[in-house]
């Protein structure tokens, strides 16, 4: 039997190669991973499999199998800003969202950046950063909330 | 046991039964005339109802500043409802600007009313005049003896109290506002936001519920010839099949087995034949073009022309962008007896339930229309047949059903910016006065709204006619950001650099010398010192570009840097002032001007949605480029306007002089003028 932890928890992965995006939304109800291109081009989708970013739209729950798979409901430990991950503070503080869409696979990435880089350069950021999409233009608070988190300021 | 202010809905839309609002989708008519727009519960809580809807211009925040401010409370103890047509004021739509402008005022008032009442009753338990007490922090106090107060819950205990809004409430003057026009730390759904709480119409599944997939023609204008969905049915998942009419859909259990489903049918089109393509484009606007408008005449343009010693003439074209919301549509529909739930994204809730009602034969009251989280619109989701389709679906599956485009299908069923052709004609005396101007601008598309928006020229030449043509739409015309404003805008600020470079002027200088409106000059001066304006050419090589407009009733001008390497433009700063009047909320606002600016980027360096014999050439991500975050340039923002001026839109002007602020720092940077759009394709 297969399986895949999800935000803690180990599961029977699912018979036959069903979409890793449309799994954690559809079959788990997680619907924060959003969809926003179903090519892995935009980032929306991007939850981390073993602490690093991955795009979920392009993947089936097989091939991470094994794996531990955290979405963005996975990040906080409770709903008060005091309890977010730092990540996601930073943007709440820097107001680097409007409609939001995009938001949650931002901080996945940044989330992951941060792991392998804890002091990311600005050409870093944009690197790690340059595959997602954020249609509202909020890219500006979006460096700043990542440097923020970075400073440990959040 | 409640405090309930209710009042007319009528304030959402300034022209309501005419104008662009009545012109473009009929739902002018409020079922009922009015409603509850502020009520406090027993226990404190306040919430403030209105028929807009939340797609990232951070209205719940703004509206939730407004009432805080008025009820002297702070922001985090105001819940906002919006968008869901059983609970919230009939309203519009959510378009053009009018959040804050429009529905704010009325809930500022309406908040202002129950603060009143609030007084009136504490002034009663009290035995206090009520021009001895004050209300702050959620209490109502005696102004020399704060120790006797009593909170709103204690005032509304046993209560039950309806009050229509006041006919001119004291709402608070802006020397003091504690809550408005200040910093915030968040946005009250910031939170939300963050930990993928906040559910759009992507995210709603309700029980039961069948994912349907919608088999489409792949080009415009196609019509199914012959349909068989036989080997969709085979597909294990697939629930039904659905042949009804132009509607032909597959339902599965899952979103895959109907996607597969979908793939499987076997559907035969016929394409209508000679749809033109984009190189017929700019021929066709201009040939196509029909019922001219005159927008503005003065003096006598012969007369003009002859009195002047510089003639400048130039043609500007712009064509079809695309939308591009990053949430594409999706719809949800949920039958229960004769009553009709529907989530949709769309900016429309109430006209969505109209149209859903007559296409059913039932009253309006047996349709609830919800509008959650809306994943950006930019006005290309206020149209959102697809939620006539989920509707139509569910009830013939007697199940839930959800429609949700793919990136593709967003792409192409969405509708895009109108192309344009605008022709201009100045003269000026040599000194760079302009003496007269004709333009004739001709946008793609039957809402002639969309073409005419922006097309005045806020300059000052005595001899002036602006006319306004609509032209035949290849592919779906429909509203984006600013509407036709933006377009206007590009044409009309490229000339005035022209004709900078003709009369050996600066282009600060020229538009100063044919400005009289003191807002304009005003954020064109203030924009020229935060970027450090020192003409088209900078010291390090680069260019900088300068433009200035209107839009919303807000003033707004905008400078930027760019640097220009083989076929690539990078804009590395961006400076821009805005006069929107009162600025509720500095930081919403700016996050506006700064998304508006980004937005406005891609559709002046590189979007352009491409079309041949009907077909989208440019429909997914890998080949229709937006703006990244390497493509962000600093963006600095600055409010110019004065705090006693009405607030009117910023959601909308920061797009306006961006495209042609471009234009002028690349022809700085280049010496080569650019008057078609996207320039990188040109370069
Ligand atoms: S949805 Fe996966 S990258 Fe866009
Ligand atoms: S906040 Fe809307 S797409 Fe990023």
């Amino acid at each position: 039997m297969l399986t895949v932890t999800v935000n803690g928890v180990e599961r029977e992965a699912p018979q036959g190669g069903r979409n890793l995006l449309s799994y954690l939304r559809f079959d788990l109800g997680l619907t924060g991973t959003k969809y926003g291109c179903g090519e892995g081009l935009c980032g929306a989708c991007t939850v981390l499999v073993d602490g690093q970013p991955f795009r979920s739209c392009m993947t089936t729950v097989g091939a991470v199998a094994g794996g531990a798979v955290t979405t963005i409901e996975g990040v906080a430990v409770g709903d008060t800003l005091e309890s977010l991950h730092p990540v996601q503070r930073a943007f709440v503080e820097e107001q680097a969202m409007q409609c939001g869409y995009c938001i949650p696979g931002f901080v996945m990435s940044t989330i992951g950046l941060l792991n392998r880089e804890p002091h990311p350069s600005a050409g870093q950021v944009r690197e790690a950063l340059a595959e997602h999409m954020c249609r509202c233009g909020t890219y500006q608070r979006i460096e700043r909330a990542v440097e923020r988190a970075a400073r440990g300021d959040a | 046991m409640s405090l309930k202010i209710v009042g007319d809905v009528q304030v959402g839309f300034p022209q309501l039964r005419t104008g662009y609002g009545a012109q473009t989708y009929g739902n002018t008519q409020p079922q009922t005339e009015r409603a509850t727009w502020i009520a406090l519960d027993a226990d404190g809580g306040i919430t403030a109802y209105a028929g807009k809807v939340e797609y990232g211009q951070n209205i719940r925040t703004g509206l939730a500043i407004e009432v805080a401010d008025e009820l002297r409370v702070p922001i985090e103890a105001v819940t906002v409802v919006l968008g869901d047509t059983d609970r919230v004021p009939w309203d519009m739509g959510t378009f053009g600007s009018q959040s804050t402008a429009r529905v704010g005022w009325q809930l500022r008032k309406a908040a202002a009313t129950a603060r009143e009442v609030l007084l009136t009753l504490a002034a009663d338990r009290l035995d206090l005049p009520v021009a001895e007490l004050e209300a702050s922090a959620g209490r109502v106090a005696s102004k020399s003896d704060g120790s006797r107060a009593l909170t709103y819950a204690d005032l509304l205990r046993g209560q039950e109290i309806e009050r229509e809004i006041a006919a001119d409430p004291p709402v608070t003057p802006a020397s003091e506002f504690t809550v408005m026009g200040r910093a915030h730390k968040q946005r009250i759904d910031g939170i939300d936001r963050v930990t993928g709480r906040a559910k759009y119409s992507q995210d709603v599944l309700p029980e039961g519920v069948l994912y349907a997939v919608i088999i489409r023609p792949p080009a415009y204008g196609g019509r199914a010839k012959r349909v068989d969905l036989s080997a969709a049915e085979r597909v294990p998942g697939v629930a039904r099949v659905v042949e009804d009419g132009d509607l032909i859909a597959v339902l599965g259990e899952d979103d895959e087995a109907a996607a597969l489903g979908a793939r499987v049918a076997q559907v035969e089109w016929e394409i209508p034949a000679g749809q033109p393509s984009r190189f017929d484009l700019p021929a066709l606007l201009v040939s196509s073009g029909q019922e001219p408008f005159v927008m503005q005449e003065r003096g006598d343009l012969a007369e003009g022309f002859r009195g002047a010693s510089l003639v400048l003439e130039a043609t500007y074209f712009i064509p079809f962008i695309a939308p591009v919301p990053m949430e594409p549509r999706a719809a949800v529909a949920q039958w229960e007896g004769g009553h009709l739930t529907v989530w949709a994204g769309t900016q429309r809730p109430f006209g969505l339930r109209q149209e859903l009602a007559s296409i059913f034969g039932i009253e309006e009251s047996q349709v609830r229309v919800i509008a959650p989280e809306i994943g950006g619109g930019f006005g290309a989701k206020s149209p959102y047949g697809l939620a006539h389709d989920a509707a139509r679906l569910a009830k013939i599956a007697g199940r839930p059903v959800r429609v949700a485009f793919t990136r593709y299908e967003e792409m192409m069923w969405s509708n895009f910016r109108p192309a344009a052709i605008v022709e201009i004609k100045s003269g000026s005396t040599s000194d760079g006065r302009l003496v007269a101007w004709e333009s004739v601008a001709y946008h793609s598309g039957d809402r002639v709204m969309i073409g005419r928006r922006g097309s005045e020229t806020p300059y000052d030449p005595p001899h002036v006619k602006s006319t306004v043509y609509r032209s035949d739409s290849p592919i779906p015309s429909g509203s984006y950001r600013s509407l036709g404003a933006a377009v206007n805008h590009f044409a009309r600020e490229v000339h005035m650099d022209e004709l900078a470079a003709a009369a050996g002027l600066d282009p600060v200088e020229v538009r100063l010398r044919n400005l009289s409106e003191p807002r304009f000059r005003r954020v064109l001066e203030a924009t020229a010192e935060a970027f450090g304006w020192s003409g088209p050419r900078m010291a390090n090589g680069h260019g900088a570009g300068i433009a200035l407009g209107i839009d919303v009733g807000s003033y707004v001008a905008t400078a930027a840097e760019v640097s220009v390497q083989e076929k690539e433009v990078r804009v590395h700063r961006v400076a821009a002032a805005l006069d929107c009047g009162l600025v509720v909320n500095p930081e919403g606002a700016a996050n506006q001007m700064e998304g508006s600016i980004v937005m406005g980027l891609g559709g002046a360096l590189f979007e352009a949605s491409d079309f041949q014999d009907g077909r989208l050439l440019n429909s997914t991500f890998a080949r229709y480029r937006v703006p990244r975050i390497v493509d962000a340039p600093r963006i600095d923002v600055r409010f110019v306007g004065d705090d006693t001026t009405p607030s009117t839109g910023a959601g909308e002007p920061g797009i306006v002089p961006i495209a042609a602020a471009v234009s002028g720092a690349v022809y700085g940077a280049t010496g080569q003028r650019h008057r078609e759009l996207p320039i990188q394709r040109y370069l």
